[in-house]
């Protein structure tokens, strides 16, 4: 490649931004700078600006740290008592999983390098489950705006499948993570239904559902309520309906319509 | 020159804000704030959701709006996201702005952003790329380019030129409009010792279109560019050299990104700065250019 010198120095300070080595930089800039590939001339000129090459360690860790911290509190607070989180946060960041332009992504590259990776997860069982749901109101919140499909009704019946607002999410976990907080961090080990919307204002809500509650709503968007609460066994409609009607009124649910 | 290269410039004047998610519900229901634009960074924009994405598109739709990028890596080298440069070109037509700015430097490394603003090598071989670069990515939006000369700690490599002469050859090689932050320019002098209006001097004024102002703060012998604090005097000293040096009312866009105060608060530098601003557009300007 015609411009191999400048890649190689823009390489290198990656390198010095985001791996273990660049902590240990200014010891020795010049060797930092040749064990990345970088011509003599290049090497020495390291060695001349060592104070405002680590800034920039500095900095750039610092802008793509903060939202993690910022978003994952309870996360952070539950590794921090182990003595964990500079580590999880340095195998993030070499990593280099943050492809996304769009600042709001870094914080979901960590929830999906956690997932990726299981870092961690052999000692907290419960950790991508806990940063999981630190970030799923969020996510909810800024969900993109979306098309709704034609002609919705507002009243379930029998025939009917249900449309979820496109914010609208239904999460099982195993864990009570959404009852941790930065001071009790580790969740109670219970299987836990949530369903997470968007209020009539916009802000995200947060609802606990019974495991039936929640079935219904996974099946009930690929088949008839009917078929879906005589799959489930229940038996009294009229409570069916009148949560389906609640969650409308919520703002969860977008509507019904015949399934096909 | 600048008037013809931005034909839309004469809608933009006097000391603008950044957007930002603090002030969005205030902002969209205060029609009667009193900025005369805003400038808003559409990697912030595009692709969002929720209550604030409506409030944000609610100002964009009503008020006038510069736009300014933030993670393009104009000197980097990942190939460009067509997507996103579609969505890019349909959010710049949606926003009336004359203009888009990026800023000279890489933030992109093998596929990696590193959500900073880093340095490119001030050599000959990093110029001829990053022309070809910015020549490219002019082609692919509606509205012309400038970029922003940044703030750097480091020269990256064994330099062949100094940062004037980098930047100079950048902006006349890619022919494109320059966004000139003087608050970078002031940093850049307090850490690397030369004098501003020395180095200002020397460049192609005829090719701002636009001036960013901003705060600054010291940690031990580095000054950071943290846009976390209040303009202080010399800075707004600066922009006002400036704009009498340019010798026509630019627009100039006051950045706040750190310790954001409310709204309040932010109208009221606002005003201080364009008295400053009004101050010396007020009276007659010696005109721009080189020396």
């Amino acid at each position: 490649m015609a411009e191999a010198r400048t890649l190689t120095l823009q390489r290198a300070l990656a390198a010095l931004v985001l791996d273990p080595e660049g902590a240990a930089f200014e010891e020795d800039p010049a060797a930092f700078a040749r064990s990345q590939g970088l011509p003599e001339a290049d090497a020495v000129a390291f060695g001349r600006f060592p104070g405002g090459l680590a800034a920039y360690r500095e900095l750039a860790r610092l802008s793509l740290v903060d939202p993690i911290e910022t978003m994952f509190p309870i996360t952070k607070a539950l590794l921090a008592g182990a003595g964990a989180w500079e580590a999880c946060v340095d195998a993030f960041l070499q990593a280099r999983c943050v492809a996304s332009r769009h600042y709001r992504d870094i914080a979901p590259a960590f929830l999906g390098w956690l997932a990726e990776t299981g870092w961690g997860q052999a000692t907290w069982p419960y950790l991508l489950e806990l940063a999981h749901a630190e970030l799923l109101e969020v996510l909810v919140a800024r969900f993109p705006e979306a098309a709704l499909p034609q002609g919705l009704h507002s009243d379930p019946g029998p025939q009917d499948r249900l449309i979820l607002d496109p914010a609208t999410q239904v999460v099982s976990y195993r864990h009570a993570v959404h009852q941790t907080s930065e001071e009790a961090p580790v969740p109670e080990a219970r299987p836990t239904h949530l369903l997470a919307y968007r209020d009539s204002v916009g802000r995200p809500q947060l609802m606990d559902l019974t495991p039936a509650a929640a079935a219904l709503l996974v099946r009930a968007q690929m088949e008839s309520l009917g078929e879906a609460a005589a799959a489930l066994g229940l038996v009294d409609l009229a409570a069916t309906w009148s949560l389906l009607k609640d969650l409308r009124g919520r703002g969860a649910i977008a509507g019904f319509q015949v399934a096909s | 020159m600048a008037q013809d290269r931005f034909p839309g410039q004469g809608r933009f004047a006097g000391v603008g804000l950044g957007l930002r998610r603090p002030h969005l519900e205030e902002a969209a229901a205060r029609p009667g704030h009193g900025v005369p634009f805003w400038e808003t960074c559409p990697e912030n924009v595009i692709g969002d959701g929720g209550r604030p994405h409506r409030d944000a598109c609610a100002i964009l739709d009503r008020d006038p709006v510069l736009t300014h990028g933030l993670a393009i890596s104009v000197g980097g080298f990942d190939a460009w996201d067509l997507d996103y440069l579609h969505e890019l070109g349909r959010f710049l037509a949606r926003t009336g702005t004359p203009w888009h700015s990026e800023h000279l430097c890489f933030t992109s490394v093998d596929g990696s952003c590193l959500h900073e603003l880093l340095p490119i090598p001030f050599t000959r071989e990093a110029v001829r790329h990053t022309v070809a670069r910015a020549r490219d990515l002019q082609a692919r939006l509606p509205v012309p380019l400038l970029l922003e000369n940044i703030t750097y700690y480091a020269e990256l490599g064994q330099a062949e030129m100094d940062e004037a002469a980098f930047i100079t050859e950048v902006l006349e090689g890619a022919d494109v409009g320059w966004l000139l932050d003087v608050n970078n320019v002031y940093v850049n002098a307090l850490n690397f010792g030369f004098d501003p209006k020395g180095w200002l001097a020397r460049m192609p004024l005829e090719r701002v279109a636009q001036l960013h102002i901003a705060g600054h703060t010291r940690f031990g012998t580095l000054t950071v560019d943290t846009h976390g604090a209040d303009v202080i005097d010399p800075v707004i000293e600066l922009m006002q050299w400036t704009l009498a040096r340019l010798g026509r009312p630019v627009p100039v866009l006051l950045e706040r990104d750190n310790h954001i105060p409310d709204l309040e608060d932010l109208l009221a530098e606002r005003s201080r700065l364009q008295a400053a601003y009004d101050d010396v557009l007020a009276v007659p300007v010696r005109g721009e250019g080189h020396g």
